[in-house]
C-alpha cells in the first residue's frame, strides 16, 4: 500500500492506543501503576524522536538519552538557579536540546553507520561526564532537586499522555508532508536522493534538531515529574532501552516506538518482582528482530492482517 | 451446577482465609531501601539488610509489636539517588509501609526522604552521615546514627594530636564524601589553623586513582585521610600503599570511613592495611549494653561474620521504630512521629534520644559513641586490634606504632 | 609543577595502561579491517574473559597457567558464535537490511551488548568478583616507577601476546589471508582465499584477545557485568585514532592514549580525563577520518 495510507493507518492506530490509555484512570487510580505508565510515556516520546532520526532518516545516533538529559538539566538549572516558572523551564530545556542537536547534526552530517554511531556515542558520554563532574553547578551524581510541577499522579498521567499525543501528531504532520518523502529518500539511498535534488544538508540537520528537541522536551517534562535530575538520565543503558523499544516495536513506523515503549517498560515493571529476566529477553528480542524482522512487532502485526480493500482506482 | 460449585469454592476459600487470619493478624510492613547491586556499596547494603533481619526476627520471636509480626519489604537502590527515590515511592504507594528504614548512603537518604516527607511517612536514617540531612529539618526524619560533624570533630582532634602539618584527604563524589571532607577541613581550621589541608574528590565508579596519587610521591603529606567507601576505597588504599605514600614512617593513614571492620576488608587490602588508624563506631572492646551481645551473637549465627557497626545501626533503626509503634499503640504516621520524638530507648549502643535543636542536631542522637583503633597486623580481626581512643579515654600518640 | 620524577612516573604508568588498552583495541581493529563494522559488543568479550578467568581460577581453583588461556578460549568461542549467527547478513546478502548493512551491524552488536550484560547480571549476579592475582608481590620497581606485581605480570603477558599476533599476521598463511581480506575482500576471494573463514577467524581472535585482556586486568578491575563498558570506549577511541583497520596504528594509538590520559589527568584536569580520548575521537572522525595510519579514501 502507498506510504501515505500506511502512515495514516499507523497514526490512527496510535490515536486509538492513546485514547484507550486515557480511559485508564476511570478504572484504576493506583498511584504506582500510573507512575509506571508515565515513565513509559516518557520513553515513548524518546523512542519516537529517535525513530524519526534512525528509522525514517537512517541516522543511527546513540545519543537520545543524552539529549533527554540535556533537556532535563536545562529545565532544572533554570528552575533551581533562576526560579523560572515550569512552562518557561520546559521551553528552555527543549530549546537547549534542540540547539545542541542542530549543531551536532551539522557536524556529523557526512558520517554514516558506525562512524556516526561512534561520534554520537562519544558526544553522549562527554555530555554525561560533564554533567556528572560539574558538581558545583549540577551537584553531579547526587542529583539536582527541583520543585515538582504537579503533585497529583493522575494529572501527571494526562500531562504525559498529552505530550506524547502532541509529539506523535507533530511527527505525523511532518512525515505526511514532502519532508517525509525527503527523509525516507535520504535513508534509502543518500546519493540518489542528492542527485534527485533533495537538500541533504538541510533535511539531515533538521531531522537531528527536531529529534533532539523532542528528546529534550521529554527530559524536561520528566525533570518536573521526578523532581530530581541526575546524570543517570544520559547513561548509554538508557539509550539501549530506547533503541530496544524502537526495534521491538518497529522502526520506521509511527506507532512502533510507542507500542515498543509501553510494552517493554510495563512488562519490565510487572516482571520485576518475579525475577527480572525481562531485560535479557528484550535484548534477545532486539537481536532476533534486527536479524529477522526488521519491521518489528508492528510489521508482524500488519503483515498478518488481511489486506485492506483498496478504494477503486487507487494503487496499492 | 457450575455456578454452585464456584460458589462453594469461593466460600471455602473465604472461610479458610478468615480462619488463617485469626492466627496471624495483619503484619506491620516496614520498608527497607538498601544497595544490593553496583555501583553502590553492596557490602554495606548486605550488612544493613542482615542486621534488620536479625532485629526483625528477634522482635517477632518475642511476639511481634502490639501482637503483629514485623514484615520487611526490601528494595534495591543500586546506590543511586534516583533509584532510592523510586524505591521509597514504590514502598509507600504500592506496599503501603508504615515507615522506611535501612538507607545507608547519604545521597540516597536525601533523595528518599523527600518522598517520605511528601507522603508524611516516618523515615529512619540508618547510616546517612551528611549534615544536610538533618539541616533540612523534616519532622518525619530521625537519625539514630553517626553524623559527619561528629566524625569531623573526632578526625580533626586526632590529626592535631598526631602533630601533622600537611593533610590530604581523598573523598568520594557523594554527599557523604564531599560533606565530610569539607567538615574535616572546617574543624581543622577551627582547632589547628596552622595545619594545611586539601581534599581531592574522586569518582567512586573509577578504577584507577594513580593520577591523583602520583603527585604525592614527591611531596608526601603527614596524614592521608580516607573519606571513601568500598570498592573505590580499597582501590585507592591499595594504590596509595603501592606507591609508597602511606602508611609509612613519614605518613599516617587515617581511615575516617571506618572500613577495617568490613567483612571483605582483608580480602581486598593486604599489606596496605598494616598500621592503619581507624575511626570506628564499634569495637568489641568498647563498653556496650547487653542487647548488643544478643544481637551480635544472633548476627554471627546467621551470617558467620563478626558483628560490626552497621549491624547495630540497622538493628537500632528498626528497634526504635518498633518502640515508637508500641508506645503510640498505632501505626498512624502522625502518632508515630510524635512517639519517635519522645524516644528514650536503650538500643544496642546506648540510650537513644533525639534532640529537637535545629540545624545539624535536628532529630539526631547526639552522643553517638565512637572509638579510634589501630590495626597492627595483616588480617587482624578488629577485636584483636588495640583500642587507642574511646569515650573517656583520649588519644595518646606515643602509644601508636609506626611502620 | 611537573617534576622529572613525576613525569617519569606518569610516563611509565601511562605506557603500561596504554598497553592493556592495546590488547583489546587490536581485536577491534582486526574486526574493522576485515568486516568493516564496529563491534559494539566488544566490551562484553572483555567481560566474558574476566568472568571466565575469575570463576575458573578463584572458584574452581584451577592453576593460573591454565586459567588465562581458558579466558582467551571463552572469548574466542563467543566471538566465533557471534560471527556465525549474527554477522553473516553483512556479506551473504541475506536478511532484510539491504543497503543499510552498517546500521544493521550497529543495532545487532548493540543489542548483543545489552543481552550479554543483562544475562551475566541475572545468571551470575551483579556483584563484582575478586580474582586471584597473577603474582603475589604488592610493589615492584620498574625503572623510576613503582607498580603492583599484578600489573607487571599482566604487562609482560600482553607484550608477549602482541608479539605473537604480529608474527602471526606477518608470516603465517592465515595471517596473510587476514591482511589480504582487509585490503580487498573481493580481490582476496578471487585469489582463492575463503573470506568467510577469515571473518570467523578474525572475530574469534578478537574475542579471545579481549577476553585475555579482561582476565589479565580482573585482579585489578574486578569482574562485574558492566565491566566491559569502560575499556570498550577506550578501544573505539584507539581504533579511530590509529586508523580504522590498521594494526600497528592501533598499537601506537593505544600507547599514545595511555600517555595523553596519564599526563592530561595531572596537567589539565583529573576529573575530565576520560573526555580527552572522546574529544580526540570526534575531532579525528571529522577532520582526519583515516586516523594516524589508516589509508585515505575509505568511505566514511
Amino acid at each position: 500500500m502507498s506510504g501515505d495510507v500506511r502512515l495514516r493507518r499507523e497514526f490512527i492506530a496510535t490515536v486509538v492506543l492513546l485514547v484507550l490509555l486515557a480511559l485508564l484512570p476511570l478504572v484504576t487510580r493506583d498511584v504506582y501503576w500510573l507512575g509506571v505508565l508515565v515513565v513509559s510515556a516518557y520513553f515513548a516520546i524518546l523512542a519516537s524522536s529517535w525513530n524519526l532520526l534512525a528509522g525514517f532518516t537512517g541516522q543511527f545516533s546513540l545519543a537520545p538519552a543524552a539529549f533527554a538529559m540535556i533537556g532535563a538539566y536545562g529545565a532544572a538549572l533554570s528552575a533551581a538557579y533562576y526560579n523560572v516558572p515550569p512552562l518557561l523551564g520546559l521551553l528552555i530545556g527543549t530549546a537547549s536540546a534542540g540547539l545542541i542537536g542542530l549543531v551536532l547534526g551539522r557536524i556529523v552530517m557526512r558520517l554514516r553507520g558506525p562512524y556516526l554511531a561512534l561520534t554520537t556515542l562519544s558526544f553522549a558520554e562527554i555530555a554525561r561526564l560533564v554533567a556528572s563532574n560539574s558538581i558545583n553547578i549540577t551537584r553531579g551524581d547526587l542529583g539536582l532537586p527541583i520543585e515538582a510541577w504537579f503533585n497529583d499522579r493522575v494529572i501527571w498521567f494526562y500531562v504525559f499522555l498529552g505530550a506524547l499525543a502532541f509529539v506523535v501528531c507533530g511527527l505525523y504532520l511532518l512525515l505526511r508532508s514532502q519532508a517525509g518523502l525527503f527523509l525516507e529518500a535520504i535513508r534509502d539511498d543518500e546519493i540518489a536522493a542528492a542527485r534527485s535534488g533533495v537538500r541533504i544538508v538541510f533535511w539531515k540537520t533538521a531531522a537531528f534538531a527536531i529529534s533532539s528537541a523532542a528528546a529534550g522536551f521529554a527530559g524536561a517534562l520528566y525533570a518536573y515529574f521526578a523532581s530530581l535530575v541526575t546524570p543517570e538520565l544520559g547513561l548509554v543503558q538508557q539509550t539501549g532501552l530506547v533503541v530496544s523499544m524502537s526495534v521491538i516495536g518497529g522502526m520506521g513506523s509511527l506507532i512502533g516506538p510507542v507500542v515498543g515503549a509501553f510494552l517493554v517498560y510495563v512488562t519490565s515493571e510487572w516482571l520485576r518482582d518475579v525475577g527480572g529476566w525481562q531485560l535479557v529477553i528484550f535484548a534477545a528480542l532486539v537481536i532476533v528482530f534486527a536479524r529477522l524482522f526488521r519491521t518489528g512487532l508492528w510489521g508482524l502485526i500488519t503483515t498478518a492482517l488481511p489486506p485492506r480493500r483498496r478504494a477503486a482506482g487507487k494503487p496499492a | 451446577m457450575r455456578y454452585a460449585s464456584h460458589l462453594a469454592i469461593a466460600a471455602f476459600t473465604l472461610s479458610a482465609s478468615l480462619i488463617g487470619s485469626a492466627y496471624a493478624a495483619d503484619p506491620i510492613k516496614v520498608g527497607v531501601t538498601v544497595t544490593q547491586s553496583p555501583p553502590g556499596s553492596v557490602v554495606q547494603g548486605t550488612q544493613v539488610k542482615d542486621g534488620l533481619e536479625v532485629a526483625a526476627k528477634m522482635l517477632n520471636d518475642q511476639g511481634g509489636v502490639n501482637g503483629r509480626r514485623i514484615e520487611l519489604v526490601v528494595e534495591d537502590t543500586q546506590g543511586l539517588p534516583e533509584k532510592a527515590r523510586a524505591a521509597v515511592e514504590k514502598l509507600i504507594t504500592r506496599d503501603k509501609v508504615v515507615g522506611i528504614v535501612g538507607e545507608h548512603q547519604s545521597s540516597n537518604v536525601l533523595a528518599g526522604m523527600e518522598v517520605a516527607h511528601r507522603y508524611h511517612i516516618p523515615y529512619i536514617n540508618t547510616n546517612g552521615w551528611a549534615d544536610a540531612i538533618r539541616e533540612k529539618g523534616y519532622p518525619e526524619v530521625f537519625n539514630p546514627n553517626n553524623y559527619n560533624r561528629r566524625v569531623a570533630m573526632a578526625a580533626a582532634d586526632s590529626i592535631k594530636k598526631l602533630g601533622a602539618k600537611k593533610v590530604v584527604a581523598f573523598a568520594e563524589n557523594t554527599d557523604y564524601g564531599i560533606g565530610l571532607a569539607k567538615g574535616i577541613g572546617e574543624q581543622l581550621k577551627a582547632v589547628a589553623p596552622e595545619i594545611s589541608y586539601r581534599s581531592d574528590t574522586l569518582d567512586r565508579a573509577a578504577k584507577d586513582y594513580l593520577p591523583a596519587i602520583l603527585p604525592l610521591r614527591s611531596d608526601p603529606p603527614d596524614v592521608v585521610v580516607d573519606v571513601m567507601l568500598p570498592p573505590a576505597a580499597y582501590i585507592m588504599m591499595n594504590q596509595v600503599y603501592e606507591q609508597g605514600v602511606a602508611p609509612t614512617a613519614k605518613t599516617w593513614f587515617y581511615d575516617a570511613s571506618g572500613l577495617a571492620d568490613y567483612p571483605d576488608f582483608w580480602q581486598n587490602i593486604k599489606e596496605a592495611g598494616k598500621d592503619l588508624l581507624v575511626f570506628g563506631l564499634y569495637h568489641p572492646k568498647m563498653k556496650a549494653p547487653e542487647l548488643a551481645k544478643t544481637i551480635g551473637d544472633a548476627y554471627t549465627k546467621k551470617t558467620g561474620a563478626q558483628p560490626n557497626r552497621l549491624l547495630y545501626q540497622a538493628a537500632d533503626s528498626l528497634l526504635v521504630l518498633a518502640d515508637a509503634i508500641k508506645r503510640a499503640n498505632s501505626t498512624d504516621p502522625d502518632a508515630l512521629v510524635k512517639a519517635l520524638e519522645a524516644t528514650k530507648y536503650t538500643g544496642t549502643r546506648g540510650e537513644i534520644t533525639f534532640s529537637t535543636e535545629p540545624g545539624y542536631k535536628y532529630h539526631q542522637w547526639l552522643d553517638i559513641p565512637y572509638v579510634t583503633f589501630q590495626v597492627n597486623e595483616i588480617g587482624q580481626k578488629v577485636a584483636e586490634s588495640p583500642l587507642v581512643e574511646q569515650p573517656g579515654q583520649p588519644l595518646d600518640p606515643s602509644k601508636l606504632a609506626r611502620p | 609543577m611537573l617534576t622529572g620524577a613525576l613525569a617519569a612516573d606518569l610516563a611509565v604508568n601511562g605506557l603500561v595502561t596504554g598497553l592493556f588498552y592495546g590488547l583489546m583495541a587490536i581485536g577491534l581493529a582486526l574486526i574493522f579491517g576485515v568486516l568493516r563494522i564496529v563491534n559494539f559488543a566488544h566490551g562484553e568479550f572483555y567481560m566474558v574473559g574476566a568472568y571466565a578467568y575469575t570463576i575458573v581460577a578463584a572458584r574452581l581453583g584451577v592453576p593460573l597457567v591454565v586459567a588465562l588461556p581458558t579466558a582467551f578460549l571463552f572469548g574466542a568461542a563467543l566471538g566465533w558464535v557471534v560471527e556465525r549467527t549474527l554477522m553473516r547478513p553483512l556479506y551473504a546478502n541475506i536478511g532484510t537490511w539491504g543497503l543499510m548493512r552498517d546500521e544493521y551491524a550497529v543495532i545487532v552488536t548493540f543489542g548483543l551488548s545489552l543481552l550479554l550484560v543483562n544475562l551475566v547480571d541475572k545468571a551470575i549476579g551483579p556483584y563484582a568478583f575478586r580474582a586471584p592475582a597473577l603474582v603475589n608481590a604488592s610493589r615492584i620497581v620498574v625503572g623510576p616507577a613503582l607498580m603492583s606485581g599484578q600489573k607487571v605480570a599482566a604487562a609482560v603477558v600482553t607484550l608477549a601476546t602482541l608479539a605473537l599476533i604480529a608474527l602471526f599476521l606477518r608470516f603465517s598463511y592465515w595471517g596473510r589471508a587476514v591482511r589480504a581480506v582487509s585490503q580487498n575482500r573481493l580481490g582476496a576471494s578471487l585469489a582463492g582465499i575463503d573470506a568467510t573463514a577469515v571473518s570467523s577467524l578474525v572475530f574469534s581472535l578478537a574475542g579471545g584477545l579481549a577476553g585475555l585482556a579482561g582476565a589479565l586486568l580482573s585482579p585489578i578491575i574486578n569482574a562485574s557485568p558492566d565491566v566491559g563498558a569502560f575499556p570498550a570506549i577506550k578501544s573505539y577511541v584507539i581504533v579511530v585514532l590509529g586508523g580504522m583497520g590498521s594494526i600497528p596504528g592501533a598499537f601506537i594509538a593505544s600507547l599514545l592514549l595511555g600517555l595523553v590520559e596519564s599526563f592530561g589527568a595531572v596537567l589539565v584536569s583529573y576529573q575530565y580525563r576520560d573526555t580527552f580520548g572522546l574529544v580526540l575521537l570526534i575531532l579525528f572522525l571529522l577532520f582526519r577520518p583515516q586516523g594516524l595510519f589508516g589509508e585515505r579514501g575509505r568511505e566514511v
